[in-house]
């Protein structure tokens, strides 16, 4: 047991503490809920990845996330109400962009990268999740990763080659990228399922799993935070503050 | 005892030819489909199975572990049993508590992303207590000396690494049958020496194990028997004794590899270069080259391709590659040799300055070349050669890489390679083998002079090996310079001028 324990970095959340939050930032950020209402929520929801970004040192991550925020809110706040007609609105579109999408997309990316499949499937189990959800989900743990080592054996191809953008071979560009892409992909995905099946996934009988969850004090003060934003959220939007 | 009884199987779709089969020169290409085979492998035997490309041994493998017919679909008839229980009609979860299998690929065995769940997988699977897995893991990783793979990503570990956690997480199951579906096509002779004790290990705990393989004279010494196949038929069988008896050219004569250990030549090597002082203090990795079979003296400025400077640096700041100086002939066949690990594929990537991180210049007739302009100059032929098949007829592919499409000159090319036939074929619809051709055809249409192969006979059986080898010396016979990355020795004696190593200073 010393061998499994011994450098193991625990994160700093449990699984499904960074379920829901993926959950808030989806269903307030990119789906704008609540609108006006929950408007300082929504910053906070944004930084919030940020936040823990850095804790996970992940540095480069972090510091694009800084980098497009500050731009968006000054382009948003600076900017926006000087300009008139369709600079407005560019502005107003590419803003709404970063400050919609790039918060969702970077808790995504924090919750891929500091959570193994082992822990991921633990916390599913906690929370009933049948296995036919699970397993598929799972799989894009490292479904994704592997295409993404595809994409840059093709990339290299493709320069070797001396096949770039532009030129008049752009739009073929696309499918000279993609064929390969399938059929790695097809071929991949029948192997890594193949694998998995001769190793006995998918049986009727409970799994067990090795790895231990369980909430700890950075998951309470997430919960706190974020139930204490809902509540401020509905107060304000019923008129109550 | 596992037992195959008058067993039969096609292929229903196109499942049989997505694996392996090389399918040479005007050949038809033999898909893996078996025809009444009979074979009973008793417990605790080490049975090894070979024969050509496409012969049908993986499909005897998957008709042990259950994937035929339970995952790959076909026309089965007869019966496979293991220990009187009939695997076809068994679940394969059911399977997987008797039977445990190690495949070719090790990009694509693994479920987990760490390599520690990776190892607990399929106990968790069979839903053994927490505290039992945890013993057994523990057991194996001391056993098998695997304290630094543990808790890594798989993503970051090399071919002969992750196949080493594939066996691992063979042993944590603790199955009485282990099968092995070419475990060594992807490792180096260090690596296949380790594969080779642990086959031993196995093997004297009792276990039975099956091996389908192409390279076989590493398992020469530990297989009880042999079964050699050809066209979905077993040719022959062999026992011990008539192992020992078999000769390297009764093997040849068959299409099998040697069974005679290939040794690498005692080293008299002249040292080319010397490793750098400065990044020997420097930084951990340093890559040295040593060169057997030529010298220095026989070298002309004209006939060397000069390589400066080579450095690699990963984000991590890690050094993988310090060459500062190396000679290489022109107009010959080089191969690059070197433990899995050592910066072989790092290497090809700064000759063809592919990335940025590549640094270093090279000198080829009396012209310097920098990253970015060698690009131009040198062609690399890949391991997975599709991942450089783009277009949707094999005539486009090379009319793409030609600077002037020429049609007409596409044709001769084509031809030369046996591949006219198939130039309006679509290039992923070929056969492997067939595939590597094209990409030899778009690097001779490129009109590039120095050509690069990549482990261009890994799981390749000695009929293809020897045509990798002709092309090799075709193209050299029209005066390019061939450089080829590889651990095969068989194809290094049968065409190779020049052997140079490339050696991790950091872990002598």
């Amino acid at each position: 047991m010393e061998v499994l324990c011994s450098d193991k970095k625990k994160s700093l959340l449990d699984p499904r503490t960074k379920l829901l939050l993926l959950i808030f930032v989806s269903v307030f950020v990119i789906g704008n809920a609540g609108g006006d209402a929950a408007a300082e929520f929504r910053v906070i929801l944004n930084y919030t990845p940020l936040l823990f970004l850095l804790c996970a040192r992940r540095w480069r991550a972090f510091l694009f996330g800084v980098i497009f925020y500050t731009f968006a809110y000054a382009f948003a706040v600076l900017l926006m109400p000087h300009c008139k007609g369709f600079l407005n609105f560019l502005i107003l579109a590419m803003t709404g962009i970063v400050l919609r999408f790039l918060p969702g997309i970077l808790t995504g990316m924090y919750v891929v990268s500091t959570t193994t499949v082992s822990e991921f499937i633990c916390a599913m189990e906690r929370i009933h999740v049948p296995q036919t959800i699970t397993i598929p989900l799972s799989v894009m743990f490292r479904f994704f990763p592997t295409v993404a080592e595809e994409a840059g054996s093709i990339n290299k191809a493709m320069s070797m080659r001396d096949i770039k953008f532009g030129g008049k071979k752009a739009l073929q560009m696309i499918e000279y990228r993609l064929i390969p892409m399938m059929t790695c992909s097809v071929k991949i995905g029948q192997e890594l399922s193949a694998a998995s099946l001769t190793r006995g996934l998918g049986g009727p009988g409970k799994r067990t799993n090795i790895c231990k969850i369980g909430f700890g004090f950075c998951d309470i003060l997430v919960f706190l935070g974020l139930g204490a934003g809902l509540a401020f959220s509905i107060l304000r939007a019923c008129g109550v503050l | 005892m596992i037992e195959l009884k008058n067993v039969s199987f096609t292929y229903g779709s196109e499942n049989g030819i997505e694996k392996g089969a090389a399918g040479g020169v005007g050949e038809t290409v033999s898909n893996g489909s078996l025809n009444n085979i009979n074979l009973s492998i008793k417990d605790g035997e080490c049975l090894l199975i070979t024969g050509g490309s496409g012969c049908g041994k993986t499909t005897i493998l998957r008709l042990i572990n259950g994937l035929i017919p339970n995952f790959f679909e076909g026309l089965l008839s007869g019966s496979v049993t293991i220990n009187g229980q009939n695997v076809s009609q068994t679940e394969l979860y059911d399977t997987a508590k008797t039977v445990s299998t190690v495949f070719q690929n090790p990009r694509s065995q693994f479920f987990n992303v760490d390599t520690t769940s990776e190892l607990a997988f399929a106990c968790e699977n069979q839903g053994m207590a927490r505290e039992e897995i945890l013993r057994r893991v523990n057991r194996t990783v001391v056993e098998m000396q695997l304290e630094p793979l543990m808790n890594k990503s798989l993503f970051n570990l090399s071919g002969g690494q992750k196949q080493k956690i594939a066996c691992a997480s063979v042993a944590v199951t603790g199955n009485d049958i282990i099968l092995l579906d070419e475990p060594s096509a992807n490792l180096d002779l260090y690596s296949i020496g380790e594969l080779k004790e642990l086959l031993k290990k196995w093997k004297s705990e009792g276990k039975t194990i099956v091996v389908a393989e192409h390279r076989i004279s590493y398992l020469w010494d530990i297989a009880d028997r042999t079964v050699i196949l050809n066209e979905g038929q077993i040719i022959k069988e062999l026992s011990r004794p008539q192992m020992y008896k078999l000769t390297e050219n009764d093997l040849h004569k068959m299409g099998l590899r040697t069974n005679k250990d290939c040794r690498v030549k005692p080293d008299n090597d002249t040292e080319l270069v010397m490793p750098d002082n400065d990044t020997l203090s420097s930084s951990g990795n340093n890559t040295d080259l040593s060169s057997s079979g030529l010298t220095r003296g026989s070298l002309s400025k004209s006939n060397i391709l000069l390589l400066q400077n080579f450095r690699y640096k990963y984000k991590t700041g890690y050094l993988a590659l310090s060459i500062p100086q190396m000679q290489i002939p022109v107009g010959q066949i080089t191969a690059i040799t070197g433990n899995n690990g050592d910066g072989k594929t790092t290497f090809l990537n700064c000759l063809c300055g592919l990335g940025h991180r590549s640094k270093g210049t090279i000198e080829f007739k009396g012209k310097t070349y920098k990253r970015k302009a060698r690009q131009k100059l040198v062609y690399l032929v890949m391991q997975d050669v599709n991942h450089q098949l783009f277009t949707e007829s094999v005539m486009d592919e090379v009319l793409i890489s030609q600077l002037e499409p020429n049609e007409e000159e596409a044709h001769k090319i084509l031809a030369s390679l046996d591949l006219d036939d198939f130039a309006k074929r679509h290039p992923q619809s070929l056969s492997g083998g067939q595939k590597q051709r094209v990409a030899v055809a778009c690097a001779i249409a490129s009109g590039r002079e120095i050509l690069l192969f990549d482990e261009p006979t890994s799981g390749l059986d000695y009929t293809h090996m020897l045509q990798i080898g002709k092309i090799l010396r075709d193209l050299k016979a029209l005066g390019k310079t061939v450089i080829v990355v590889t651990h095969d020795r068989e194809l290094i004696e049968e065409c190779c001028d020049n052997e140079m190593k490339l050696l991790d200073y950091s872990k002598k």
